[in-house]
């Protein structure tokens, strides 16, 4: 069937599998970012933002974004230009194996674009459902804190 | 995503048309809110899928002082609701912020909640105890308590009929849930849900319902009973927690024991009453 969304600024028109998961609609179209952890909705590894809020990409099929925009972490920044928020996980130390990473920051994302001065508390909500094996979630707690201080700073685009 | 006999999908453009999809594909399609269940469930029958989200069923108002919640409200749009905050006490605010995480409050619909009815659910023990109603279209209109649906074979209508709106009515007093879960994600172990209405110093009118036994939310009437025209206060908290641990009906699964599920459903009316006890007065 027909289907027309926004990926990360990019209008797309494309034939799509009914049943074809969001998730690997969105790996063919190269976002790799994109991960599957469980395929349930357990783990956040799949999570993307739709209309600016995080959703499971693994519990939903792609005829579902119809008309909707669908941001990646690929939308977010790149390894040559990469948004505050990444290098706050970076300079942190929020990153080990990275398999949670595009997840983490974009629920991350979203918290930030309702709060610039959330509590530790609020970040442990927000990333409550993103499971990291490495890390123990402190750095990444940490590095949210200090991309949410970037943002009050007006280190943000 | 487990559901992986889709064939068809279809964005009904209302109620009618929903069903009459659901009525052609004779069994062969399900009604699609947020997904967070449906696409999880390894139903091998579905080839269409019929999404309801486009069908004008989401909004939180105001209704004779109580609220009209549409089923295709996301949990996040009524925990960012103007009315939703200050109903029963804060309760629809403590309680569903405490729904999984915000990836899927901003999928999992009330509807989707209610029908799905999970036993380990926090909104079905909820629903009961706040005495919701939900109207539907089916061949007919109908409604009926939420409670009540929970007692009858209530899936088996859903696959013949849209869930339109949840109803809660007006309560003068306040309400408070808790909920036992290993970390803040996870599904609950056991929930309460407790509300009291006060008059000067005695106890109007209670609500105790208990879920997650691993059975799904129920009122207890015989501890409701037991708090009608009493003081309020830590003493009758303690006397009810141990009324509760003497007759609540429990079980084992393979997340908690029997015996652990009744001495903590004591504890958690306990604390749940002390809190609404609390959020009544201020
Ligand atoms: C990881 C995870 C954690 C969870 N944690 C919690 C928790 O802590 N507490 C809690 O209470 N719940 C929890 N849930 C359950 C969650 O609240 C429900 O799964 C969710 O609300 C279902 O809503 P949905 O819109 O996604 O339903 P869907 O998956 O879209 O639908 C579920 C079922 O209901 C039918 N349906 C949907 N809408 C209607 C309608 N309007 N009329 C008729 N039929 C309809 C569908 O056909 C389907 O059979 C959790 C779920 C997951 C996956
Ligand atoms: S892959 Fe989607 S939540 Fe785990
Ligand atoms: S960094 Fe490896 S899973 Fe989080």
């Amino acid at each position: 069937m027909k289907l027309s969304f926004e990926l990360n600024g990019i209008e797309h028109y494309l034939d799509v599998e009914p049943g074809e998961p969001l998730l690997s609609l969105l790996r063919r179209l190269g976002m790799k970012s994109v991960k599957e952890g469980c395929g349930t909705g357990d783990c956040g590894a799949c999570t993307v933002l739709l209309d600016g809020r995080a959703v499971r990409s693994c519990l939903m099929v792609a005829p579902q974004v119809q008309g909707k925009r669908v941001m990646t972490l690929d939308g977010l920044g790149t390894v040559n230009d990469p948004h505050p928020l990444q290098e706050a996980f970076l300079e942190c130390g929020a990153v080990q194996c990275g398999f949670c990473t595009p997840g983490m920051i974009l629920v991350a994302y979203e918290l930030l674009t309702r709060t610039s001065d959330p509590t530790p508390d609020d970040v442990r909500n927000a990333i409550a459902g993103n499971l990291c094996r490495c890390t123990g979630y402190v750095k990444i707690v940490d590095a949210v804190l200090r991309a949410a201080e970037w943002k009050r700073e007006g280190r943000w685009r | 995503m487990r559901l992986t006999g889709i064939r068809r999908f279809h964005f009904a453009r209302d109620a009618e048309e929903a069903l009459s999809l659901l009525a052609a594909y004779d069994g062969g399609a399900a009604l699609l809110a947020g997904g967070v269940d449906l696409l999880r469930s390894p139903r091998g029958d579905i080839e269409g899928v019929i999404d309801i989200t486009r069908i004008g069923l989401s909004y939180v108002r105001e209704s004779r002082g109580g609220l009209a919640i549409g089923a295709t409200t996301t949990l996040t749009e009524i925990l960012a609701s103007a009315a939703a905050p200050a109903y029963a006490g804060g309760l629809l605010a403590s309680a569903l912020s405490q729904v999984a995480a915000p990836p899927l409050r901003n999928m999992a619909t009330l509807g989707g909640a209610l029908v799905s009815a999970h036993p380990w659910a926090d909104i079905p023990t909820v629903l009961v105890a706040l005495g919701a109603e939900v109207r539907w279209q089916g061949e007919k209109v109908g409604k009926a308590p939420v409670e009540e649906l929970y007692g009858t074979a209530f899936r088996g209508l859903f696959r013949r009929a849209v869930a339109l709106e949840v109803v809660l009515p007006p309560w003068e007093g306040a309400f408070a849930h808790e909920k036992i879960s290993r970390t803040r994600y996870d599904i609950a172990l056991l929930n309460a849900c407790c509300g009291l209405g006060l008059d000067g110093e005695e106890i109007r009118w209670a609500r105790v319902a208990v879920g997650a036994r691993p059975n799904r939310g129920e009122r207890l009437p015989w501890a409701e009973e037991a708090l009608i025209g009493r003081k309020p206060g830590g003493e009758l908290w303690n006397e009810v927690q141990r009324l509760v641990e003497s007759r609540v009906e429990v079980g084992d699964d393979r997340r908690a024991g029997a015996a652990w599920r009744r001495r903590t459903a004591g504890v958690l009316v306990r604390r749940a009453l002390a809190r609404a006890a609390q959020r009544g007065e201020t």
